[in-house]
């Protein structure tokens, strides 16, 4: 079997002379243990390998890919990307990034983590499982207790000179527990994504999980009315998605996003720091170079509320002019898809109120546990929003009544601009983490 | 694909622990892929997919292992490798395989494979034209075209073997407008497991067109209210709603693990009178449509809702054979590289008796709903939610102006038992659906229903 380096030269070495040719290979080792029962639910291997080749010929673009493929297959994959790229239309900004030293970071992967045997995986999904339903009288059941791990590699070389190469592990842990009580049924979530499956801490995911689901027990439908809110920071997360697409230079330059304008502008209020960081050692989403091999690098979407910029590839870099740079966001799903705007570590910046105080200061208002339909019900082009969620009354400065089948909505900017105060308990779940955010008022339909 | 003897040497491999059955399953995907942004054919890729899974259960225990070559040597070592789920048993049989032929549900009049990449580009072009022609306050269009080519063989240890070809065609329509700050959009896309004359029958044109009203009309909107209303929802979208938040706690998966709010509900009324449904995957060329599963199970039209009745759960093999019923054919899996699930295939609230624009009429205010943009359910607590692309106010028995920023929210059963009409004008609508991390195409469909009360949630008064 071919390597992955030989696999992306043979590519290169295929290119004819006036054409820019960059290739990306991937292979990884996946393994995925869930329990049920006290049993082995489901035991996953997934090992996979692929190649995709980016061609820019007369200033279009082709791409074509192929799975596990010999050498003999990578060269056609070059000729299938050349056919593509004569059907598309020419784009003076379709440009390869220039080779650029990227800093290794061998601590990306683990060799610890990608030796630790099967056996000891489903005995980690099966002790899960066990903590899970028998911690409360009211959780005996669970809808998921997984543990997975994923080593992976990947390669890539392009005509202008990039060729780097980087290997990493990473880990994940999930629980959906289900608290019943009567006739009624809540349930409760919680996971962590870490470098190795020793960073897991699986006890606190299952508590966390539990705590979550017990404490919906009871819930009711609260009525209409504009409240404090605090987002608790699993409901935060799901917002941050919605602003990285609205902070996508590709969205920002074809106008789909709010933010095209607004680049010096205070949008945020004065605790709001929003960060991109690809070079966070800790984080699932640090690499050192990103999906067409430029360096990653760090970068302050939003400064005490302002807003500086957006996130780039080289593509929207180019495009976008001013001397703008590539922020080394660059990112694909796989090989089989060529390189878009992404996140790497993309977190709202801590804050300094205990989350005890935020509550204090949220009198009378709701948290925010959870919140549902977001990737429908949030729009990152003019930043309207209505999600559901569920919740729980904050009374007395504490956390009281349970509250289910409501919902939240507003727009991003009023959202921004209203956060009157910051946790300090920034946590990352996977590649995004926020502390819990309390907003001044928003509306909240019920009944 | 591949030959009979290897097939069984690797079923034979598989069952070395036992267990109650081994499967293989084979697929080689081409797809091409086109998407149009910013007034340019950015991007053609064509794609060449291969790969085998092979899976062994045990009870509801499986273990699963997929290679990307199909060679001896690695479907044997998937083989070892999904064995290991079990514990050590007496190694299993394999029962000879005998070919199952089914009826042609997905046939093909012109196939994508045939027809040159230079027309499917200019299909996107077309549709760009047409975007932007509907109106100045078109900004931005994006289309994509998609078709995929799935050759598949399963095979298992009881004795199946069944080899299908899956053609998909879909074309999307994404458009933005905009007027002075305000900015909205508006997406279409029809999409069916057929060849490129379902193009003609969804021309390009037409596609553009529906998509770019959305967003237009939507210019004109008003914050949406908040609060409990009636809802009427448009052909299609009752489809979507019966969908998410009905069809996923049917599927015997949650209902296995009491993560259901339909569990021990069979032959009780749990929804209005008026709701009979069905899922039903042998709908000629249907975007959930096959001959067989993804598991070898033959296609079949599954029974959910007789007069508000709950009749049936979707099942796969698995959880099929724990409740001692058949399968119903609802064994799916995005590829090779994931374990057939418990889903739905196209799911659709059949047609009632009422007049569409007498249950418009008849509603004197609430919110009529026109585009969904999706939703999500908690099958264990039925708790969804829908986010409201298109939706316009009522107001005496009239939809007026659109609203903006609106979603729905409600209990499975609660929302099902206050519909209280249902029309005679189904229509379908294409999506796609997430679970367990697998995305599969999925067919839903509805007349048009009104929903007596449902929280709206938005920010209007």
């Amino acid at each position: 079997m071919p390597d992955l380096r030989e696999l992306v030269r043979a590519a290169v070495e295929a290119a004819q002379a006036d054409e820019a040719v960059e290739a990306y290979a991937e292979e990884s080792r996946q393994t995925e243990a869930s329990a049920l029962r006290g049993e082995i639910e489901g035991l996953e291997f997934a090992e996979s390998r692929g190649v995709g080749v980016r061609m820019i010929r007369d200033s279009r673009l082709g791409y074509a890919y192929a799975a596990d493929p010999s050498v003999d297959e990578v060269r056609e994959a070059v000729v299938r990307a050349r056919e593509n790229a004569a059907l598309t239309e020419p784009d003076e900004f379709n440009v390869l990034p220039a080779a650029e030293p990227a800093a290794e970071i061998p601590e990306l992967y683990r060799a610890d983590s990608a030796d630790v045997t099967t056996e000891a995986k489903v005995q980690m999904a099966l002790d899960l499982e066990r903590r899970l339903v028998t911690s409360d009288p009211r959780v005996t059941k669970v809808d998921l207790a997984q543990v997975g791990d994923v080593v992976s590699r990947v390669a890539i070389a392009s005509t202008v000179g990039v060729e780097s190469e980087y290997a990493r592990t990473d880990a994940w842990v999930v629980a959906v527990t289900l608290a019943v009580e009567g006739d009624e049924t809540q349930t409760g979530f919680s996971y962590r994504i870490a470098r190795a499956l020793d960073e897991l801490g699986p006890d606190e995911v299952a508590d966390e999980a539990i705590e979550r689901a017990v404490r919906m027990l009871g819930a009711a439908k609260p009525p209409t009315a504009k409240v404090p809110i605090v987002l608790d920071r699993f409901a935060a997360m799901d917002f941050l998605g919605v602003l990285a697409s609205a902070l996508n230079a590709e969205n920002v330059l074809k106008g789909r996003s709010l933010f095209a304008e607004m680049v010096g502008d205070q949008v945020g209020s004065g605790l709001f720091t929003l960060v991109d960081d690809g070079t966070i050692l800790d984080g699932p989403g640090a690499a050192p170079f990103d999906a067409e091999g430029v360096p990653s690098g760090r970068t302050e979407l939003f400064t005490a509320g302002t807003l500086n910029g957006f996130l780039h590839d080289t593509y929207t870099a180019a495009r976008m002019g001013d001397g703008q740079r590539s922020t080394g966001n660059a990112k694909r799903g796989s090989y089989k898809g060529s390189p878009g705007v992404g996140t790497s570590n993309f977190y709202l910046d801590n804050g300094s109120t205990p989350f005890e105080e935020l509550l204090r200061e949220a009198e009378g208002g709701v948290l925010i546990a959870d919140v549902s339909g977001v990737h429908s019900g949030a729009n990152p082009i003019s930043g309207e929003f209505s999600v559901g969620a569920t919740g729980l009354r904050i009374e007395g400065g504490a956390l009281g009544e349970p509250l289910r089948e409501m919902t939240i909505a507003s727009t991003l900017p009023e959202m921004l601009a209203g956060i009157t105060g910051l946790g300090d308990d920034l946590r990352f779940f996977s590649s995004v983490g926020t502390p819990s955010v309390l907003i001044g008022e928003m509306t909240l339909a019920g009944v | 694909m591949l030959d009979r003897a290897l097939v069984d040497d690797v079923l034979t491999a598989a069952r070395r622990r036992g267990g109650a059955f081994a499967e293989l399953f084979v697929e080689e995907t081409t797809s091409t892929s086109i998407r149009l942004d910013d007034g340019k054919v950015e991007e053609l890729t064509t794609g060449l997919d291969r790969g085998a899974g092979v899976r062994v259960t045990h009870g509801t225990s499986y273990g699963y292992a997929f290679s990307n070559r199909l060679d001896r040597a690695a479907l044997l070592e998937a083989a070892e490798a999904a064995s290991a789920a079990l514990r050590e048993g007496a190694a299993g049989s394999v029962v000879d395989l005998r070919t199952l032929e089914g009826p042609l549900t997905n046939a093909v009049e012109r196939p994508a494979s045939g027809v040159p990449a230079a027309d499917k580009v200019g299909w996107l072009r077309e549709l760009d034209e047409a975007a932007r022609a509907y109106s100045p306050e078109v900004v931005q269009v994006v289309g994509v075209y998609g078709d995929s080519l799935q050759r598949r063989l399963i095979a298992t240890s009881d004795g199946r073997w069944v080899e299908e070809d899956r053609p998909r065609i879909r074309l999307v329509a994404q458009v933005v407008a905009k007027r002075d700050e305000n900015i909205q959009t508006g997406f279409h896309g029809p999409a069916a497991c057929a060849g490129v004359e379902f193009i003609d029958a969804n021309t390009p044109q037409a596609t553009a067109e529906v998509a770019a009203a959305r967003a237009v009309t939507m210019l004109d909107s008003v914050p949406a209210p908040a609060g409990e209303m009636p809802v009427v929802l448009a052909p299609g979208m009752g489809g979507v709603l019966f969908h998410e938040a009905v069809g996923h706690p049917l599927e015997a998966d949650a209902v296995d693990k009491e993560a259901s709010v339909y569990r021990g509900l069979v032959g009780e009324r749990c929804a209005s009178e008026l709701i009979n449904g069905v899922d039903d995957a042998t709908i000629p060329n249907g975007w959930g449509s096959f001959t067989f599963d993804d598991e070898g199970t033959p296609a079949q039209r599954t029974v959910l809702f007789t007069d508000g009745v709950l009749r049936s759960y979707l099942y796969d093999r698995l959880r099929a054979e724990k409740d001692g019923v058949d399968s119903t054919g609802n064994g799916r899996r995005q590829s090779y590289a994931s374990p057939p699930v418990v889903r739905m295939t196209n799911t659709n609230i059949l047609n009632g008796a009422s007049d569409p624009e007498q249950v418009l009429a008849d509603t004197p205010e609430g919110v009529y709903v026109t585009a969904l943009g999706g939703g999500q359910v908690n099958p264990a607590t039925g708790d969804f939610v829908f986010g409201v692309s298109e939706g316009y106010l009522i107001e005496h028995g009239e939809a007026t102006t659109p609203v903006r920023g609106a979603n729905l929210i409600g209990r499975a059963i609660e929302v099902m038992s206050s519909v209280d009409a249902v029309a005679d004008d189904f229509d379908t609508w294409e999506g796609v659906c997430g679970k367990d991390g697998q995305s599969a195409p999925v067919g839903s469909g509805s007349p048009t229903l009104r929903i007596s009360k449902i929280t709206v949630g938005g920010t209007g008064a």
